[in-house]
């Protein structure tokens, strides 16, 4: 689109010069044959006129944005050379130039410059120069801190050629994206201050000046403001163009579709044996767009009150799995199963969302990133009391001050009106397993919850786990890739790797390399350094 | 592991005003909040004052800079040399700078800009009489885009989420980009083409006669439409972005009714970024405001600047409505920093300002 109006800049003056400032004697025409889009008062040809303006606002606006980039980038530069007062007071300046709107300042300086073409492209120039210092001065704080840069300041280069040499080159791709948008930027400005009478005077014109002829005939003879109106909307609409470009090319979408659950055509419907609360049989999740598998025929049943743990390392599928038994499964996934079963719920159709969040409680990784940090704990972590379950705002708060207090957190009404900033990690995680506690969930689904936490912090966590599986009875579904966290907290242990379960193990007390078949197993126990200590002493972690 | 997350609750810093032990002692979580509206207000006002001295020296300079000789150049080429030399006695150019300089910072500390070449009257009584003009559309056109620009994005946002409804999605950005990037003077212009020209449902122009109301809906409409369309577009990304979060999986976990998974989960997120963008789109339409109003004959700031400037060089007038712009931009960027500080007391920290 910018082409099309670059050839129209050039081609236009050439062949309708006469046309656009000829008289034809035909004064204040509306629409005819003759003349489409209306004659102006002198008669001439308001078709001819926005075409041939075309240049003169093209030719206006390359230059005002080739003097803002300049000045600014210039400016941006010096203020990094100049020594450190000077440094700040003109990083202040530039702030306080870019805080006020470009046309604002543009006025000033028209004021100061006067009326007229040149004053106008000069205003826009410098109005938009702000803009280009404050990328640049940007910029430069986060080069003149790279290696490169500060070896050569340390040899002794001069800086006015480390700024050649090192700083502007790399500079170019964000300075390029920003003289993209000041050039469309430019055109309009330039075009609004003809438009109000500061820029290009009579005989000379712009597309702003013709808009303006045409609003002030708009009774009379509307169709003026056609063409000119035309030409800047294109002009707008090729400016966000190149704009939308550039910031796709930088950032390319990915295509995604919903999550979608399939029941196997060949699923046998026989009951489950009466202790088992969940069951996975024949799971397989793919990636649409790629056509990958992440997971592939995995079965597994967890027991009532039973600990499982599944192990392997990222993108083995572990989280995936875990992701469709607690229905939340991705975007652009399709988990295929011949079941998915939580005792009398079928995962894979629609169950009520309050059942779903009755019965199951999940506890994720990273806690600084599971709790919303617009909202307060109290708030936020009643609200599956509250609006899916059905309490009173009362009883919620209480229910979950005590599992705070269940889970160690001291002052726990003070931190009910704490933001999730205001906690450390493992507090935060502490109220995640409180929240999950505070429903009394038949099953817990734990992905990665001691991951992102310290050592210390683990061990604390690992013991509430297991405490709310042993007074609560919660069956837990526990996801990690580290082997030793595992062995110390889970009844039964599967491993993971390509989405495929390689191994079970069925009696974690006697895990050693001998006892494990699979050789991948082997590897990941003997990564796991050998902790003589189990289960017994994560028990009595939480005391 | 318990005192270090009391430190960090507690009013930290050596700027810290603290407040009353006793008070803090009993509230630590209030007093650490006031004490960052403390921190945030002072930090601000300073802010304020700095910017606000900023502003008289570029008033100042205005006049200063006009190449040649000043005098001359504002009294126009037909002034009489009586005349030119009025003007510079008006302006106070016949002093020496420094004294210029104080003379005309004591004057502005006393609301005294001058007075008007051509109204003869004082230039900022003049200026008083038009702001409220552009502060009632400017306002009005902020409420408006926020509203409308939040409200669309959000749910064009929710619609297309995991790129569901993918025409929607495309629909909206050819639509609202359109809106966007087209000026404002542009749908000004078109806007009174149609609603005023053809359709006669509202007055083209500011007329007294049709009463204030009526008269500022084709103004607020010119100034808004842009902004409610870059609003949305923000809102829409952000909302996009939002529902990534994997605080957003934590209340999908909690199976939430929708309305409460994204009215309470899900806004406040998308707010805090959203306006703090508004900022900068409220100083863009001040900018447009100037342009919008003199496409409207709005008898505000904008008309009386340009007047001020292109028809009577009136720069005692220039000097107070660039000073009146500049403040109530400044007041209203105040404004919105507050109202975020308000919903997401985080953003009270922002180095901004």
């Amino acid at each position: 689109m910018l082409g099309v109006l670059v050839v129209v800049a050039v081609v236009a003056p050439l062949v309708l010069h006469d046309a656009a400032t000829g008289l034809s004697g035909d004064a204040n025409s509306g629409s005819t044959g003759a003349h489409p889009l209306g004659t102006d008062g002198l008669g001439r040809d308001m078709l001819a006129r926005t075409l041939v303006a075309t240049r003169q606002t093209l030719i206006a606006a390359t230059l005002s944005t080739a003097l803002a980039a300049v000045l600014g980038i210039g400016l941006g530069v010096a203020t990094w050379l100049a020594p450190r007062r000077v440094r700040e007071v003109g990083l202040r300046l530039i702030e306080f130039w870019v805080s006020y709107p470009t046309l604002l300042v543009a006025i000033i300086v028209a004021a100061v410059l006067g009326q007229g073409l040149g004053p106008a492209v000069v205003a826009i120039g410098i109005a938009n120069a702000g803009g280009f210092a404050r990328l640049t001065a940007n910029l430069v704080a986060g080069l003149a801190a790279r290696e490169y840069v500060v070896t050569a300041r340390l040899m002794g280069v001069p800086p006015g050629r480390i700024a050649v040499r090192h700083l502007i080159p790399n500079m170019a791709e964000p300075q390029l994206i920003l003289v993209a948008q000041a050039f469309a930027g430019a055109l309009v400005e330039l075009s609004g201050l003809s438009f109000i009478g500061l820029g290009a005077q009579s005989p000379a014109f712009d597309w702003g000046a013709l808009l303006n002829e045409g609003a002030s005939k708009i009774y009379t003879n509307p169709v003026l403001i056609v063409g000119p109106s035309v030409a800047l909307v294109f002009a707008s609409l090729a400016a966000l163009f190149v704009g939308d470009g550039l910031a796709a090319a930088a950032n390319p979408r990915t295509n995604t579709s919903r999550s979608r659950l399939v029941r196997r055509a060949d699923a046998a419907a026989e009951p489950l044996e009466a202790d088992v609360l969940l069951a996975v049989d024949h799971l397989t999740v793919r990636h649409d767009a790629s056509g990958r598998d992440l997971v592939s025929d995995v079965s597994l049943r967890i027991r009532r009150g039973e600990i499982l743990g599944i192990v392997g390392e990222s993108g083995s599928g572990k989280s995936v799995t875990a992701s469709v038994v607690s229905k939340l499964l991705a975007e652009g996934l399709t988990a295929t199963a011949a079941r998915v079963e939580l005792s009398g719920a079928d995962l894979l159709g629609r169950v009520p969302g309050p059942e779903l969040a009755r019965r199951v409680a999940m506890v994720y990784q990273d806690p600084g990133t599971a709790l919303n940090p617009a909202l307060t704990l109290g708030n936020q972590l009643t609200d599956v009391l509250t609006s899916t379950l059905g309490s009173s705002r009362r009883d919620a708060r209480e229910n979950l001050v005590g599992h705070f207090r269940d889970v160690l957190l001291t002052d726990p009404e003070g931190r009910m009106r704490q933001y999730p900033h205001q906690l450390s990690g493992g507090m935060k995680q502490r109220a995640m397993i409180a929240s999950a506690m505070s429903t009394r969930a038949e099953l817990l689904v734990a992905d990665e919850p001691t991951t992102a936490l310290d050592v210390t912090v683990q061990r604390e966590v690992l013991g509430l786990i297991k405490r709310m599986n042993t007074t609560a009875g919660t069956s837990v579904l526990f996801i990690s890739h580290d082997l030793g966290v595992v062995r110390a907290l889970c009844d039964r242990v599967l491993v993971m790797k390509d989405g495929r379960i390689v191994e079970t193990i069925d009696d974690v007390a006697h895990m050693t390399t001998e006892a494990v078949r699979h050789p991948y197993t082997r590897q990941l126990l003997a990564a796991t350094p050998v902790v003589h200590t189990s289960r017994p002493e994560v028990e009595g972690a939480d005391r | 592991m318990n005192s270090s997350v009391d430190a960090s609750i507690a009013p930290s810093g050596p700027g810290a005003p603290g407040g009353p032990p006793s008070a803090a002692s009993r509230e630590p979580r209030a007093s650490s909040l006031a004490g960052a509206w403390r921190r945030f207000l002072v930090r601000r006002l300073v802010g304020l004052v700095v910017n606000l001295a900023l502003l008289v020296v570029v008033t100042f300079v205005i006049v200063r800079l006009i190449p040649g000789d000043p005098a001359a150049a504002i009294a126009g080429e037909d002034a009489s040399q009586s005349q030119v030399d009025a003007v510079r006695v008006e302006l106070g150019l016949d002093e020496p700078l420094p004294e210029q300089f104080l003379h005309y910072v004591v004057g502005v500390l006393h609301g005294d800009f001058g007075t008007s070449f051509h109204y003869q009257m004082p230039a900022l009584d003049l200026v008083r009489a038009a702001a409220p003009y552009t502060i009632t559309i400017a306002f009005a056109s902020l409420v408006v885009f926020l509203v409308l620009g939040l409200a669309i994005g959000a749910a064009v946002g929710i619609i297309t989420r995991g790129d569901r409804h993918r025409w929607l999605d495309h629909l909206f950005n050819v639509g609202a980009g359109l809106v966007a990037s087209v000026p404002a003077y542009v749908q000004a212009t078109l806007l009174i083409a149609v609603f005023a020209v053809w359709l006669a449902w509202l007055p083209p122009a500011y007329s007294p006669a049709y009463g204030l109301g009526e008269s500022a809906v084709l103004p607020v409409a010119a100034l808004s439409l842009g902004c409610i369309a870059s609003v949305a577009r923000i809102t829409r990304r952000e909302v996009a972005v939002v529902l990534e979060q994997d605080y957003m999986r934590s209340a999908r976990g909690w199976r939430l009714p929708s309305l409460r998974l994204y009215a309470k989960h899900m806004m406040p997120n998308v707010l805090t970024t959203a306006l703090t963008l508004s900022g900068i789109i409220l100083t863009a339409l001040l900018g447009s405001a100037l342009i919008v109003e003199a496409v409207f004959a709005w008898p505000g700031l904008g008309t009386t600047t340009v007047q001020a400037i292109a028809q009577f060089k009136d720069y005692p007038v220039i000097r107070a409505a660039v000073f009146v712009i500049g403040a109530i931009s400044l007041l209203f960027t105040l404004v919105i920093d507050i109202v975020l500080g308000i919903l997401d007391p985080r953003t009270l920290g922002d180095s901004r300002g």
